[in-house]
Formats: C-alpha cells, sequence, structure tokens
C-alpha cells in the first residue's frame, strides 16, 4: 500500500513532542510492514511561531522519504492567537472564525498541493489539533485516518473539528479512553476506530546509576517532559513543597525537559532541574525514582509513564485525566490522587512501602512488554490498515 | 509506618491498585472529617488544582473546602527566635517579642472583626449554594418527571 503521514514537525532525536514521535513511529512501523511510505512535513521547528526554518525538500530516513514543505507566509498570527483564546476560554466562535483560526495557524498549501496530485492509497494525519492536518484530512476524508492524540478540551468542540472528525475513513486512537472520548464527542461509525498508539523496545537499567553519577542520595519524585501550567507542572511543585512541611520527610523533586519552573525559597536545594538529557540518562533517573509523577490532565497517552514502568518505578498521576488514570488502573503499576490529601497519603504509602513499590513497577513493566512492545503495535497497526 | 501504610496488604498474586486507591481514599476521608487536613498550607497547595477542577463536577465541594481552611486570619502566637546567638541575639528577640506584643495589641480588634466577617462571608455562599443547588435539583427532577409523561 502507498502511505502519506501528515504531521506538521517531523520527530528529531530530542524532540519532546510526543505526537512527533509518535507519528513517526507508526511511519517506520509502516515500512516495516513492506509499505511505501512518504512523510510529509513542514520547515518549521518551533511549535509556536511556525518559521521555516529547514530546507525544502526531500531526502529519504528509515525506508521512508521524507518531504518537507513552507509553511504558507504572511499568516495572520494576531487573528490566530486573538480566536485560539477565544476558544480556549470555552467562547463559542463563528464558524468563520473558525475557519479563520484553522487557515491562520500552521498551514503548507504547497503540501496539500502534493497530496491532492498523488496517489496515496492512505492518508494517516496528526495530532487533530493544527489547520494543517485538519486541510489534509478534507482533502481526501475517504482516505484518511486520523491519529487525533484526543484530549478533552474546548478545541475538541469547536465545529470545524466536529467535522474533520465526522468526515474521515477512520482512526488510530492511542487508548481506549481516547477512543469513547472521541465516540462521545462526535457522531462516528463504530468500525471506524482502533486502538494503536506507539511501541517501546523494552530496556533493563541500574537502578543505583544516577545517584552514584549525581550524588543525589535523598528519595525524590520525578517528572520529564514539557515544564508548563497546561502539564500541571506548578501543582506538583506545591504538593511536593507541602508534603516536605507538613510531613518533615526527605523527598527530592527531579525534573527533566524544557519550560520554566518557579521553585518557592523553601525548595531550592531540593528541586533539581536536568533539563534535556539522552535517552539513557533518562531512564537512569527514571531508575531511581521513588515514583514517577504525572500531573497533567490533558493526556492521550503517557509514554514517559510506560517507560517509568520499564525503567522499575510506578507511577502517581492525577485523577483527572482518564488516560493516565486508565494507564494506572490497567497496569495495576501506579496510583491517582485528585487533591492534596491524596497525594499526601499516596506518597507515604509509596515511601514507606518498598515491597509495594516493587510490585506495582513489576506489574508495570509486565503490562508494557505485553500491550505496547513494538511488535504487539506493529500487529494492531497492521490489523487497522486492512480492516478501517 | 502511618496508618494508610500499615493496612494495605499485598497479596502473592500482586497489588490492585484501584483497592489500594479506595483505601487510600476512606483514610484520607476519615483523617478529614477528624480535621487533620484543616490548615491554610493545604488550601495554598491546592489554588493550582482548583484550576485543574473548575469543570469538574467536584469543584464546588473543593473550592469551600479551600476557603475553609483559608478564610481565618492566624492571630495566634507563633515562636520568636533570632539566629544570631549571645547577648545580641537575647535583646533582638526581647525586641522583636514586644514589638510582636504592641502590634497584637493594636491590631487585634481588626483581625477579630475581619476574621468574623469572612465566617459570615463564607456562611452565606455556602447557604446561597447549597439554596441554588437544592433548587436545580428540583427543576431537573421536575423536567425528567414531564419528560417521562410526554413519551
Amino acid at each position: 500500500m502507498k502511505l502519506a503521514f501528515v504531521c506538521p514537525r517531523l520527530h528529531e532525536p530530542g524532540t519532546v513532542g510526543g505526537a512527533e514521535t509518535l507519528l513517526y513511529s507508526l511511519a517506520r512501523d509502516a515500512v516495516l510492514l513492506g509499505h511505501e511510505v512518504e512523510f510529509l512535513t513542514t520547515c518549521a521547528r518551533n511549535h509556536y511561531s511556525w518559521e521555516n526554518e529547514l530546507q525544502e525538500g526531500s531526502f529519504i530516513r528509515d525506508g521512508m522519504t521524507i518531504r518537507r514543505f513552507h509553511v504558507n507566509r504572511n499568516r495572520d498570527t494576531d487573528a490566530f492567537f486573538r480566536i485560539q483564546e477565544m476558544i480556549s476560554r470555552g467562547e463559542k466562535v463563528q464558524e468563520s472564525a473558525e475557519e479563520k483560526w484553522l487557515r491562520q495557524g500552521v498551514n503548507s498549501d504547497t503540501l496539500i498541493d502534493y497530496l491532492k496530485n498523488s496517489d496515496f492509497e492512505r492518508v494517516v494525519a496528526g495530532p487533530y489539533l493544527f489547520g494543517l492536518v485538519e486541510a489534509a484530512c478534507m482533502a481526501m476524508p475517504e482516505k484518511t485516518l486520523l491519529v487525533p492524540c484526543l484530549h478533552d478540551e474546548h478545541f475538541a468542540r469547536v465545529g470545524k473539528i466536529k467535522k474533520m472528525f465526522e468526515s474521515v475513513r477512520g482512526f488510530l486512537f492511542n487508548t481506549e479512553p481516547e477512543m469513547a472520548l472521541a465516540h462521545k464527542l462526535y457522531d462516528l461509525r463504530p468500525q471506524s476506530s482502533a486502538v494503536v498508539a506507539m511501541g517501546i523496545e523494552p530496556f533493563d537499567v541500574d537502578p543505583a546509576s544516577f545517584a552514584r553519577k549525581s550524588g543525589i542520595a535523598t528519595d525524590y519524585v520525578l517528572y520529564s517532559g514539557r515544564r508548563e501550567p497546561l502539564k500541571g507542572t506548578p501543582l506538583l511543585v506545591d504538593y511536593i513543597d507541602c508534603f516536605r512541611e507538613r510531613t518533615g520527610r526527605y523527598l527530592d523533586l527531579v525534573m527533566t525537559g524544557s519550560g520554566d519552573v518557579d521553585i518557592p525559597p523553601s525548595m531550592r536545594g531540593n528541586f533539581h532541574d536536568l533539563g534535556f538529557v539522552t535517552e539513557e540518562e533518562k531512564r537512569e533517573v527514571m531508575a531511581g525514582a521513588v515514583a514517577f509523577c504525572h500531573p497533567s490532565v490533558n493526556e492521550s497517552l503517557s509514554i514517559v509513564l510506560l517507560e517509568s514502568w520499564l525503567a522499575g518505578t510506578p507511577a502517581l498521576v492525577h485523577a483527572k485525566s482518564e488516560v493516565l488514570k486508565w494507564q494506572c488502573s490497567s497496569s495495576n503499576g501506579g496510583l491517582w490522587f485528585s487533591n492534596y490529601p491524596e497525594f499526601e497519603a499516596m506518597m507515604l504509602f509509596l515511601l514507606d512501602r518498598p515491597d509495594a513499590v516493587s510490585t506495582m513497577a513489576k506489574q508495570g513493566r509486565a503490562y508494557t512488554v505485553e500491550k505496547y512492545a513494538p511488535e504487539a503495535v506493529r500487529a494492531r497497526f497492521a490489523a487497522a490498515l486492512m480492516e478501517i | 509506618m502511618n496508618s494508610v501504610t500499615a493496612s494495605i496488604k499485598i497479596g502473592a498474586d500482586g497489588i490492585d491498585t484501584e483497592k489500594i486507591v479506595e483505601e487510600i481514599k476512606a483514610t484520607v476521608a476519615k483523617k478529614r472529617a477528624a480535621g487533620l487536613y484543616d490548615e491554610a498550607r493545604i488550601a495554598r497547595a491546592e489554588k493550582h488544582n482548583l484550576v485543574t477542577l473548575k469543570d469538574d463536577e467536584t469543584f464546588i465541594q473543593q473550592y469551600f473546602l479551600c476557603l475553609r481552611q483559608i478564610s481565618q486570619v492566624d492571630i495566634n502566637d507563633f515562636e520568636i527566635f533570632e539566629r544570631r546567638g549571645g547577648i545580641f541575639g537575647y535583646f533582638l528577640t526581647k525586641i522583636k517579642k514586644s514589638i510582636w506584643s504592641l502590634l497584637k495589641f493594636y491590631t487585634y480588634r481588626m483581625w477579630s472583626q475581619q476574621n468574623q466577617i469572612n465566617s459570615l462571608l463564607l456562611a452565606a455562599i455556602e447557604t446561597v449554594n447549597e439554596r441554588n443547588q437544592q433548587e436545580i435539583d428540583a427543576l431537573k427532577a421536575r423536567i425528567k418527571e414531564l419528560e417521562t409523561k410526554d413519551n
């Protein structure tokens, strides 16, 4: 089968964007399944400015042709951000404003023209929130499989987004709760959906190596990823600070990834910002942690949670995230809190019960190896391509 | 080991995290009822969580809980100490204690009045919310009844 993958940015090693990693991973799986694959993307690196920073053109990588196209110039970014702000506040906007929001966001007319004039049998596009993805879906909806990475947010209720979901051929979801959310929000055919997700190669890591190399010998909680209010990192900082003060227990907070973190004076010396780290370093930090804490409520699949289980560390997540809670309950590899008192009690449980920590981590690892092994994901993807 | 962690058993066939979460929630609910989480420190830690829960049905209960924890200005005495030792530190502590006594004397009326106002405002908001909720529940029940009749 001749397949096109459409994603606004190309995954590069060290990229933090989970959706880009997911799309690229699926494209690689398609190559391994014997399909002819082209990966269509833009020349942008920055997902705020969408500046054309990279050279337009094509090259071969991992057995697929990668084509970069320019992002449209002369975008009205003021209008885009104004409408985006209105939507994010939950305001109802007119159809013309929705159209403007999609068109003035990231778009590439040359990419869409190329797509329309090619003979692809299937187009796999995602994530759902970008103008380029909407345009690709609407260019040939009968051939498109959307990888939405859907969250329960105001953007998901925009009329044009609903129309896009209800027009495409089918969906490759990351988790069952994400699929259930899509079927709740939109009028979709049941047979149009499959849960595929992303494959992760199992690994082994020494839990003592991070303490040895960094000199951090105290118990610590880890968060990896973008640091911003939407990801819940300010909440995590406040909770750990309060936990230390109320319980008198020694517990540090370690973060990897990018973004600013506002650390209160009482936490200085107990917060360790490692910034960008290599995959190997990330695994070592994960393996040494008491728990991997994911306080975000907007996730469609947490890869870092799966990685932390492979590293032998249980998870602690916010119960408001249906997906993270589902990952923890279906694997029995983590706990979920709704408020500070629950967080405190769960943290004490994790600190005082190494037997439980070890069992949860083992259960999480077994679940990840079984459900997210690259072969298992590839088999689900192959079935979805045949059946949808 | 605290009471939450001690009671939870781990079987040979592993852990049911759903069960652990339920047990921890039950223990937290008991402790909450006993007032063990009634402090302004927790309300401050919850400020970002309230934003997260704003569309959640538990939001208003959580919000009132935080408001109750933080509505009273702390007018109690506190430990006054001076990190510098010796005779200088001793006198500095004495001066600080004197300043605090004066401040407390002059501002006590203001604080206690503010606490009364805060308590009244909180009680009023809770009562209004309770009445509104009762009205909404009654209207919902009436709509359901009428819809059943229509069908």
